[in-house]
């Protein structure tokens, strides 16, 4: 085995850890901003089944909840695709840390905008839209990143319900060439690249939609 | 026939009445101001009158139409009344000249071309041309009303409300906005004034309103109230805020 | 129902084994704790350093570990050692890695709790006199700890959670021992929600004695 196909086999594995990443972000984006929005009804029973999913997916560890998902499931008749299953898993923890980053953005809105806006004849759906959510999702943006960051670092779990990402091509590549070592060593340094561009794409998202002197207050 | 007119308006927080039985009216092209103790209840009066306060009891009467009434249409009601609040309120995520266009573009449905120009004769006429790309955090206060006023007049509002327009800002930059605020007089634009400010009562106004204990306790010329009213109470009140100047 | 009952008998029976993984996970998570702190604290020091070199590493450490998955650093060195003649207990590699790993979180927790600090206090306290060391000991340290009290025991929590990964790498712990029983029994559902509840119930324990640490720890400064 020469260098090139190692450096194959890790690429393919990149894609992998970036599909898996990507999915489980999006997961956690949608049920995050979903719980966020709901607590805003202020429905006694809803809050109390939201705040219940928030304790529940923040205590248990990625690993339990997936192995949950992914080998206790079946038991019950359902059979459950890795990919989903890190969804089910990694994505719905995220959801529930993400709830609570975008409740605390939501909260950082200044209400006498939301009452200029209000005065002004706007539909609660239209200040939501127009006024809240962008300024929210500005004051997310260090939360979500953190976020985005747990996501791909606990995503070589994928490699235990047997998706070909770059933890798992390490192993097999360290039980092929007996290299552990340098292996490991690589694919730390190729999680770093990812992470770094992770950050780039991040930062110049926030860049391009930078209000000037928009701070949190 | 009056624009509006306000009957026996109550509003009780918690049982306890802050307004008591209001009545005012308002003709159109008229300019009235308001005057009175702090926590007297002059907010909640104009909050009261665009729904933005549920009123307890008492009618309002926006042309013609009793607008306290459950069924009426409250989103329709404010968007005939312009807001102008004492911290300005600029949505801190856009420029002035997309503050101005929200409105326009969301509620008038105006297109792109049409809400941008219109955005910009109202900047021109708050002398504010220059600075419409910038955001309010780039603005000083006095500039910052003048884009939140410019922002209610593109509405195209049958009356303008300003709630302590001038308390924000230091006396030079409220003598900018005074200016300005006196130019609407001039046009004839209807205005309810809730200030602090004697200077900008003077400027502006055709008649005070002394709100005090939840109702209107006297209305006259603004000379008449501010100068030698016989109500020794009413004397106290204006004869420290005359001081304060 | 009787399904459940019959699980439950067997979770008693191999109930002194699920202890002592219980004690296994506790200990590893209470050993990173406090290393983590220890560590953490260590790594903050060198982010003040007037050196710039020393800054830039330090920066650099810490970004990395943020930036790279744990289990990559526990595999790396649990199966990766060895072929240098190294092989180490994994309590020594989850020791080791997690230490590595948490210093990196928690020097970056203090460094921003540092620098919402007022400055001038700092500033008035070196004009006294006092060394750079003494000033980072009495002034810097304690403020910063407490106003990073909230993102420590959040860590506390992550680091009981995590060390569940240890498993991966051959140490019994709790989970591993789930992961025995789960196999044993054929009761994958039922095993992996008992090993999720337990994991909640200590989450929660925690939680309760961060609340009362916050208290007894903020009340003296307002
Ligand atoms: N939402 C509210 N709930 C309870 N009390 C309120 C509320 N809004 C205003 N008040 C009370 O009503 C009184 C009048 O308030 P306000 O209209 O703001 O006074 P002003 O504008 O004249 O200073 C104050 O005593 C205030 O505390
Ligand atoms: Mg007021």
């Amino acid at each position: 085995m020469n260098f090139w196909q190692i450096l194959a086999q890790l690429a393919t594995g990149a894609g992998y850890t970036i599909l898996v990443t990507v999915a489980c972000i999006a997961t956690g984006l949608v049920t995050g901003l979903l719980v966020a929005l709901l607590t805003r009804l202020r429905l006694r029973a809803l809050d109390r089944l939201l705040a219940t999913y928030t304790y529940v997916f923040r205590g248990v560890p990625v690993l339990v909840l997936l192995f949950l998902v992914y080998f206790g499931l079946p038991g019950l008749g359902l059979n459950v695709p890795p990919l989903v299953a890190m969804m089910l898993s990694l994505g719905l923890i995220a959801g529930a840390y993400l709830a609570e980053v975008f409740r605390g953005a939501f909260a950082s809105v200044d209400p006498d905008e939301i009452m200029a806006a209000e005065a002004m004849g706007m539909s609660r759906r239209q200040i939501l839209l127009a006024i809240e959510l962008p300024q929210m999702l500005r004051f997310a943006v260090p939360g979500m990143l953190n976020e985005f960051t747990t996501v791909l670092k606990y995503s070589p779990f994928a490699y235990t319900v047997g998706l070909p990402e770059i933890m798992k091509q390490a192993m097999a590549l360290a039980a092929t060439t007996l290299r552990g070592l340098e292996i490991y060593l690589a694919i730390g340094v190729l999680y770093f690249g990812i992470y770094k561009l992770m950050l780039f794409l991040v930062r110049a998202i926030e860049r391009r939609y930078a209000v000037p002197g928009f701070i949190r207050l | 026939m009056a624009l509006l007119e306000v009957r026996k308006l109550v509003k009780a927080f918690d049982g306890k009445a802050v307004l008591d039985g209001v009545d005012l009216d308002l003709e159109e092209g008229q300019v009235k101001v308001i005057m009175g103790p702090s926590g007297c209840g002059k907010s909640t009066l104009l909050r009261c009158i665009n729904r933005l306060t549920e009123p307890t009891s008492g009618q309002v009467i926006f042309r013609g139409e009793d607008v306290t009434r459950p069924d009426t249409d409250v989103r329709a009601l404010r968007q005939r009344i312009g807001f102008v609040f004492q911290n300005f309120a600029l949505y801190r995520h856009l420029s002035a000249l997309d503050n101005i266009k929200l409105g326009l573009r969301k509620l008038r449905a105006m297109s792109e071309q049409e809400a941008t120009s219109r955005a910009e004769h109202e900047l021109r006429r708050m002398m504010m041309q220059d600075h419409g790309a910038k955001y309010p955090a780039q603005l000083s206060g006095g500039q910052k009303q003048r884009v939140a006023i410019a922002r209610a007049l593109a509405m195209d509002p049958a009356v303008l409300f300003f709630d302590e327009p001038t308390s924000a800002l230091d006396p030079h930059m409220s003598r900018e906005v005074v200016a300005l605020i006196n130019q609407l007089y001039l046009d004839n634009v209807t205005m309810l004034c809730v200030t602090h400010d004697v200077f900008l009562a003077r400027h502006i106004s055709d008649r005070v309103l002394f709100l005090d204990h939840g109702c209107v306790r006297a209305e006259g010329d603004a000379d008449h109230l501010l100068e030698d009213h016989e109500d020794p109470h009413i004397r106290a009140f204006f004869g420290r805020e005359t001081q304060g100047q | 129902m009787t399904s459940w009952i019959a699980f439950l008998q067997e979770v008693l029976l191999y109930g002194p084994q699920i202890l002592q993984g219980l004690g296994n996970t506790l200990l590893l998570a209470v050993i990173i704790t406090f290393n983590g702190l220890v560590g953490g604290i260590l790594v903050f020091y060198l982010t003040l350093s007037p050196r710039s070199v020393v800054r830039r590493l330090t920066d650099g450490y810490i970004s990395f570990f943020i930036g790279t998955p744990l289990i990559v650093l526990l595999f790396l060195m649990y199966y990766g050692l060895p072929q240098w003649g190294l092989p180490l207990s994994p309590l020594t590699v989850a020791v080791l890695g997690f230490t590595l790993n948490v210093a990196a979180y928690n020097a970056r927790y203090l460094r921003t709790a540092y620098n919402g600090l007022d400055q001038q206090e700092l500033e008035a306290a070196r004009a006294q006199g006092f060394s750079g060391l003494e000033v980072f000991r009495y002034i810097t340290l304690p403020q910063t700890l407490r106003l990073s009290v909230p993102a420590l025991t959040n860590q506390a929590i992550l680091n009981l959670k995590d060390s569940s990964v240890a498993f991966l790498i051959q140490y019994t712990e709790f989970f591993a021992e789930v992961q025995e029983l789960a196999t044993r029994t054929f009761q994958y559902f039922k095993a992996y929600l008992l090993a999720g509840l337990v994991y909640l119930l200590l989450v929660s324990i925690i939680v309760l004695a961060a609340r009362r640490l916050e208290k007894a720890i903020l009340r003296p400064m307002h």
